[in-house]
Order: C-alpha cells, then sequence, then structure tokens
C-alpha cells in the first residue's frame, strides 16, 4: 500500500516538473545558489582544515601519534636506537648541527638560520652564558670568529626508520631515504625544501663537517621534501650516518648542562603509533635505568585535529549562517512559485481527490515535486562545486602545495543534499497544505 | 415441503431522508429537505431541476465529495454516511466514477495518461502492462483507442468528453455519476455521449445524470425532478 502511494507521488510529481519546466527551472535557479553557497562554505571549511592539518602534520605528526622528547644526554640516543631497531610502529629523529660547503668557514645562516635572515645576526664577539634545566649558569669564551665562506648550516636529522609513516611529507623531487638496502659509505640525504634554496642559492660544495665525525662526509642528494619547516634541514639514515661517526649519537654528551636546542645541542624525537603503551614504558625503563629522570622524559599524544576544529568551528558556523540566509531566499522562490503552481492547479488537485485520492497522498505529491526539484538541485550545484574545485586546483594548485591532490569533500556533499531536501520541505510545505485543503466540490461548482 | 428461499440484492446506493443546509455567513440555506433515492443495478436515473435546486449538491453527497446533515446513505446495503475521510477516498476510488460537464482533461497528458489518472491514484498499485492494458479496453468501450496518443488540445469536445468518460469506467467502477455532461456539447454530440454512458447500464452499473435536458432524461430508466430541495 505504501509503495503504491510512494510511487504514485513520485509518478505524479514527475509529471508535475516536466509540465511546468519553465517554473521549475525559475525555482531552481534561485535554489541553486543556496544550496551552492552550503556546498561551498562546507566543501571550503572543510578542505581548509585539511591543508591547515596537513602543515601541522607535517610538523608535529599525524594525529593519534605518541610523540616523546628525550634529552640527548647519558647514551640516550643509542639506547633508544637499540630499543627501536626493527620495529615498524616506532621511529627516532636525533637532531644535530652539521655544515655543508667549505670547510673552517663561517656558514652563510650560522646557527642553521632560514637563509631569507641569512647575514643578520650580527657579530657579536663577547662570552656566553649557557643555563641547565635546575637554573645553575655557566659562563663560555666565544668560539673564535672563523672568516665567512661558501657553507650553509643545516639542522641535520638522523632517522632509524621512515618517519613518514608519522609526518607524511610530501616529495617534491627525487626519492625518499629507502631504509631497506644496506648502508651506503656515502651517506644519502634527503633536503627539506629550504635546504635545497640554500644550496641551490650558494652553490656551496658538497661536502658535509659533522660535529664528532672523524673526516668530511661527501654525501649523496636524492631528493628534496616538504618538511614543514622554514629552517634549513636535512635528513639521513642514522646507520649510514654511524659509518662516519660510530659515536654520533652520543655527541650531546659533551653538552651536559646546556639547554637544548641551541647550537651543536643533540634533540631526541621519538615516535609511536597508537597503541605502543608498553614499548613507551620499555623506553622509559631503560632511560631511567641509564640516568635520566622521569622529569626529563615528556610523551604526550598529538591531537591537532580537535584543537584545530574548535578553532574552525565558530568561522564555520559564521559562514553557514551566510550560506543558510541565502538558502532561505531559495526557499522563498520555491515557497512562491509553490504557492501559485496550487493556485493554477486547484481544479487539477479537485479532480485527483475526486477519483479517489486521499489529501494525504496530495499532499505528498506537491511535497514530492518540491523534494526533487531540491534533489535535482542539489545535484547540480554538488556537481557545479565539484567542477569549481578541480578548475580552481587546475588554475591555483601549483601556488598552494598543500591543497595538491584535494578531492571534493564528501562532506560538501552531503550538506548539499540536505540543503536541497530542506529546502524542498520548507519550500513544500505551505502549498502542501494548501493542495490537501482544497473542497472536492470545486470540481462540482467550475 | 420447505419453500424456497428468495434473496434480494441490497440496492447500489439508498438514501433516505437527506438533508443538507449551506452554512454560510450569511442565514443558514437548506438546499436539501428529506431526499429519498434507490438505485439498483443496472438502472439508470435521471435527475432535472432548476439552476439552484440542489442536483450538483446531491450529486456530490452520492460521490462522498461531501457529508449530509441528516438523513442515512447505504452504499449495498451498508451505512455510509459517516465515512472518514480516507475511507470514503478509498470508495470513491473503488465503487464511483465521475463524469462533469468540463472534462477536466489535464493538457499536459495525453489521453491515455488522463485515463490512466484514476488508477495512479495512490489506492493500490499496478504494472505499468497492466494499466495500459486497463486504459485501453476504457478508450475502446467509448470507442476512441485509436486516439490514446491524443492531447486534450488535438481533440473535439465531444471526444474529450469521451475520454473523460473512460476515465470514469476505467476502475470499473458500480456507479456512474454524470453531471450535465452534455452542457458543453452540441446535441448531436451529446446524443451519443448518453448513448456511451447507457450503454454501461447493460454491463450492471447504474447511472446518475442530472441534466436539463429533457429528451437525455427521457432515455433513462427513471426520471426524477427536484424542486424545493426534494423530488416530486
Amino acid at each position: 500500500m505504501f509503495s503504491g502511494k510512494l510511487r504514485s507521488a513520485l509518478v505524479i510529481g514527475g509529471q508535475g516538473i516536466r509540465a511546468r519546466k519553465l517554473r521549475t527551472f525559475l525555482s531552481m535557479v534561485s535554489l541553486f545558489l543556496g544550496v551552492l553557497a552550503i556546498v561551498a562554505v562546507q566543501a571550503g571549511s572543510e578542505i581548509a582544515e585539511r591543508a591547515m592539518l596537513t602543515d601541522v602534520e607535517l610538523q608535529a605528526g599525524k594525529d593519534g601519534t605518541m610523540m616523546g622528547y628525550i634529552p640527548g644526554e647519558k647514551g640516550a640516543p643509542a639506547i633508544v636506537e637499540s630499543t627501536l631497531k626493527g620495529r615498524a610502529d616506532a621511529v627516532a629523529m636525533i637532531s644535530s648541527q652539521a655544515v655543508i660547503g667549505e670547510p673552517g668557514v663561517r656558514p652563510i645562516n650560522e646557527g642553521g638560520m632560514p637563509f631569507e635572515y641569512a647575514g643578520q645576526r650580527g657579530d657579536y664577539n663577547g662570552s656566553m652564558t649557557f643555563c641547565d634545566a635546575s637554573g645553575v649558569c655557566h659562563e663560555q669564551k666565544a668560539p673564535e670568529k672563523k672568516p665567512d665562506g661558501q657553507a650553509i648550516e643545516v639542522n641535520m636529522v638522523a632517522l632509524t626508520g621512515d618517519i613518514r609513516r608519522f609526518k607524511p611529507f610530501r616529495p617534491v623531487s627525487g626519492s625518499w631515504l629507502d631504509f631497506a638496502t644496506a648502508p651506503s659509505l656515502a651517506p644519502r640525504i634527503v633536503l627539506n625544501e629550504e635546504a635545497a634554496k640554500g644550496l641551490d642559492r650558494y652553490r656551496v660544495p658538497g661536502e658535509m663537517m659533522i660535529e664528532g665525525a672523524s673526516h668530511h662526509v661527501s654525501p649523496q642528494i636524492i631528493g628534496v621534501v616538504q618538511d614543514g619547516s622554514s629552517t634549513p634541514r636535512v635528513y639521513l639514515r642514522l646507520d649510514e650516518l654511524r659509518t662516519w661517526m660510530p659515536a654520533a649519537a652520543e655527541t650531546g654528551s659533551s653538552d651536559i648542562g646546556r639547554f637544548r636546542g641551541g647550537s651543536g645541542g643533540t634533540q631526541l624525537e621519538v615516535y609511536l603509533q597508537p597503541g605502543s603503551a608498553d614499548l613507551q614504558q620499555l623506553l622509559k625503563a631503560k632511560l631511567v635505568g641509564a640516568g635520566l629522570s622521569q622529569d626529563q622524559l615528556h610523551f604526550n599524544t598529538v591531537n591537532s585535529k580537535e584543537r584545530m576544529e574548535s578553532e574552525l568551528r565558530i568561522l564555520r558556523l559564521i559562514f553557514l549562517g551566510m550560506a543558510f540566509l541565502v538558502l532561505l531566499i531559495g526557499v522563498a522562490g520555491i515557497l512562491n512559485v509553490g504557492l501559485a503552481t496550487v493556485g493554477e492547479r486547484v481544479e487539477e488537485f479537485a479532480l485527483r481527490r475526486a477519483v479517489g485520492m486521499s489529501r494525504m497522498l496530495l499532499a505528498g505529491i506537491v511535497l514530492a515535486e518540491t523534494l526533487l526539484t531540491g534533489l535535482l538541485t542539489a545535484a547540480l550545484a554538488i556537481g557545479a562545486g565539484a567542477a569549481g574545485l578541480q578548475i580552481a586546483l587546475a588554475m591555483f594548485g601549483s601556488r598552494f602545495p598543500s591543497l595538491q591532490g584535494t578531492a571534493f569533500p564528501w562532506e560538501a556533499g552531503v550538506a548539499g543534499v540536505i540543503a536541497g531536501l530542506v529546502a524542498g520541505v520548507l519550500g513544500g510545505l505551505i502549498p502542501a497544505v494548501r493542495a490537501a485543503r482544497i473542497p472536492i466540490a470545486t470540481v462540482m461548482r467550475a | 415441503m420447505t419453500q424456497p428461499q428468495v434473496t434480494v440484492a441490497a440496492p447500489l446506493l439508498q438514501l433516505n431522508g437527506i438533508t443538507k443546509v449551506l452554512k454560510g455567513q450569511e442565514e443558514p440555506r437548506t438546499i436539501l429537505s428529506g431526499v429519498d433515492l434507490t438505485v439498483h443495478s443496472g438502472q439508470s436515473v435521471a435527475i432535472l431541476g432548476r439552476s439552484g435546486s440542489g442536483k450538483s449538491t446531491l450529486l456530490s453527497l452520492i460521490g462522498l465529495f461531501d457529508r449530509a446533515d441528516g438523513g442515512q446513505y447505504s452504499l449495498h446495503g451498508n451505512d455510509i454516511t459517516r465515512l472518514p475521510e480516507r475511507r470514503a477516498a478509498a470508495l470513491r476510488s473503488a465503487e464511483f466514477g465521475f463524469v462533469f460537464q468540463r472534462f477536466f482533461l489535464l493538457k499536459h497528458l495525453t489521453a491515455a495518461q488522463n485515463v490512466a489518472m484514476a488508477l495512479v491514484n495512490g489506492q493500490g498499485w499496478s504494472a505499468r502492462r497492466k494499466r495500459r492494458q486497463q486504459v485501453m479496453e476504457a478508450l475502446e468501450q467509448v470507442g476512441i483507442a485509436h486516439l490514446a496518443k491524443s492531447r486534450p488540445s488535438r481533440l473535439s469536445g465531444g471526444e474529450q468528453q469521451r475520454v473523460a468518460i473512460a476515465r470514469a469506467l476505467v476502475r470499473q467502477p458500480r456507479i456512474i455519476l454524470a453531471d450535465e455532461p452534455t452542457g458543453a456539447l452540441d446535441t448531436e454530440t451529446g446524443n451519443l455521449v448518453i448513448e456511451v454512458l447507457l450503454n454501461t447500464t447493460k454491463r450492471g452499473c447504474g447511472l446518475v445524470l442530472v441534466t436539463h435536458d429533457h429528451d437525455h432524461a427521457r432515455k433513462m430508466g427513471r426520471v426524477l425532478e427536484l424542486r424545493d430541495g426534494r423530488f416530486n
């Protein structure tokens, strides 16, 4: 029985739309803009959120990742390396500074700063004071000033495994480090965009000076990635680095008592997959056993999306509110056309009731017409939104790398369909009630 | 020796003391006051009367378009005086066929689609092939099957009224209610339409015809004249 009513409503609704193509089209024009506004706002906010999240993920890591900061002292790098060896669920990043170019000269960007600020550091020749975490400070004589030369200073990041599982670096050119092959004597390095910019701009010799290494290293540059960092960085395999400096991982031992992050300091970051609590406990136990205190070990879970969502929510609500107003104008258009159409079709509706149609079904037919119109409009608006996005990406995608490969978000499609349905119901409800109230005797008096 | 039991079929419809009062902003006006009418299967009844005598009001009460204010209305012996709207709609679909003075054909539909309108009314659902067969049978009954694909604007007045009659017949109703079906037609075409309507009574249909035309009324089995809200 229900099937018969539904089919009747759809068949007659379809006939009504076909019979009044121009009116349906005019209803759709105003509604189209409203639904398109909803689709555009929803798609825009989803894409903006994803783009922002992708940029944040490059630096902070993917959501859910457990991240640990460990001081590079008391043999911590070696402990971390041995604990994580052969494990696919965790990767460590050991950072220190290196210089690429002429040996024995002052790098163009001394301290590893972005090249934009190179040469702006000044020439301070006085002594420097370093303080430890407990507030005890030591004065150190300023290092001997070196002559300026063709060299750049980079942040060298040695990896125990493929970090891209946790930080989705975007390839720019070349390839990424292959951890499955045997270590190479000439370390293979991948540059970030800033480091590549420095090498390209200053044409420095391909020789790398690493503090604590027995010899200067001639690396093989195999690729460039976008890592979200504004400072020059190079990534390489820890085992390839060890070939040249067996004690490289322990370089931090000479820096005890200094604030980490400064020139020459070794930093350790550990990335663990969600659910690796056992590994975290094991690592902590080993490090505490080696002499580090619990307070020095900081582990937290990356939760960028939630933080960003709360920031974006207000903005999204404001834009959705504006889009809803545009949609209401479209609804008013449907309502206007719907009421006019019911006025015109009084005899048809009375006749349909005379031949056995119930009031409810008659109202259902009018609603079915506006719902079909709303859905058709929604489909067109979603199609236009998706096409518009592809055109925009083709035209401007190269300027915004984080938008490359962006697909039309399904959430925007769902929002468009809901907007079309809501507009159909709001625009069709009053005409439907009016149609149902038409007395059948109208046909007798006509 | 027992006598054979004789069963008398219940009349198709029976009105007893039907009254209808129009209540508007002015004084209430009695349109029908105690109308009695019985129609059996295969009978045809013509109702005559001046304009405003209540003919169409009576027809709308019989066709369940409206409710009487008093009296009793039985269909096949069942009291249907106070029927909920949903059941009234189902009965209109199953029992009655309506023919109006204006044909009320939807101009955006073909003749066949106009006839099929009575089948696509939410009272059950039949497959498209079956619907098409029913529609063609109804159009054949009124002699215009060849015009099935024509739109109303391409049909003459007589052809349009025959499409309207086919729409009334397509559900094989038990009662045909015709409200001045020849009012907009010339004499010759009007006679043709009356013939078509009378043919339905041969298959057991009851026919109630409201008309001003005495010649057409005389062709019916019974002629009743409505005056001052009741039959003379």
